[in-house]
């Protein structure tokens, strides 16, 4: 499997909310920094980050373009937050249910073997719709 | 060479003539209607983004440095970590991502997604990384 058919793979995990296939994607001692600079380290602390963020609200994402050279993989991605509850302490910010937040990220990948080592994102466009707001961009 | 691992040595070669501002090569770069999204400036056109560097290097040096470099199998896209170092010579009270002093280092990092034609860049877009203290950048 190419990195980048892995990485669609990694998606679909993730947006499916398959656990076990996405602590498979992780190296155990994997460190990854989100968007907000907040640093998770080891698979555990990830889906138990991730766990909770999908408890507060649907959260998907939609692949805009990723490529591989050598054992990095660069990805653009936009990822939609809608809130299933009010959640005050939600990473990005404060979110009351029916919000929606939109990340547009740029994000590198390293992997070894078929296990990703280290993740490291960078927000480029973000936008916040209240409740019921159509989305325009 | 393949038209991925030729993007590498150009890429270097454009980042060392915009360290030495060179800027008849390293304009040589963009695209007539280059898309740029920088973190201090929006702008489109090549001569547009080389009066903005014109006017960035009368108040400071500034260096730019390859940190992690990601190169798309066709040759269209690069995806880049760098981390900028800005030093300022002259006071800037309104320089766009905030004002300088005389003497004032400041440094970031960020990931940059480039578009390629032609053998010239026709959109770059940049987000900041921003780790945590304590994160290992």
């Amino acid at each position: 499997m190419t990195p980048e058919a892995r990485f669609r793979a990694y998606l679909d995990a993730f947006n499916n909310s398959d656990w076990d296939a996405l602590r498979a994607c992780y190296a155990p001692d994997i460190r990854l920094v989100i968007g907000n600079g907040t640093e998770l380290v080891g698979r555990e602390a990830i889906v138990d980050f991730y766990s909770k963020v999908k408890q507060q609200t649907r959260r998907t994402i939609e692949l805009i373009q990723c490529f591989a050279d050598g054992n990095v993989l660069a990805a653009e991605i936009e990822s939609e937050f809608l809130a299933l509850e009010d959640a005050p302490d939600f990473a990005a910010r404060p979110m009351t249910r029916g919000d929606r937040y939109y990340l547009n990220s740029f994000v590198f990948y390293e992997f070894e073997g078929e296990q990703y080592t280290r993740i490291r994102a960078a927000v480029f466009r973000r936008e916040f719709k209240p409740l019921a707001a159509p989305r325009t961009a | 060479m393949s038209a991925q691992s030729s993007l590498r040595p150009w890429f270097e070669a454009y980042l060392a003539a915009f360290n030495r501002a060179d800027f008849p090569t390293f304009g040589a770069c963009y695209a007539d209607e280059v898309v740029f999204h920088g973190q201090a400036a929006q702008l489109v056109g090549r001569e547009a983004v080389l009066d903005f560097y014109r006017k960035v290097r009368t108040y400071l040096d500034e260096r730019v440095d390859l940190l992690t470099f990601v190169g798309a199998p066709d040759g269209s896209r690069i995806a880049a970590e760098l981390r900028t170092t800005l030093v300022a010579f002259q006071d800037w009270a309104d320089m766009p991502t905030g004002p300088m002093r005389a003497g004032d280092r400041r440094q970031s990092v960020n990931f940059a997604f480039y578009e390629i034609a032609d053998g010239a860049f026709t959109r770059i877009r940049t987000a900041r990384f921003s780790p945590q203290p304590g994160s290992r950048a």
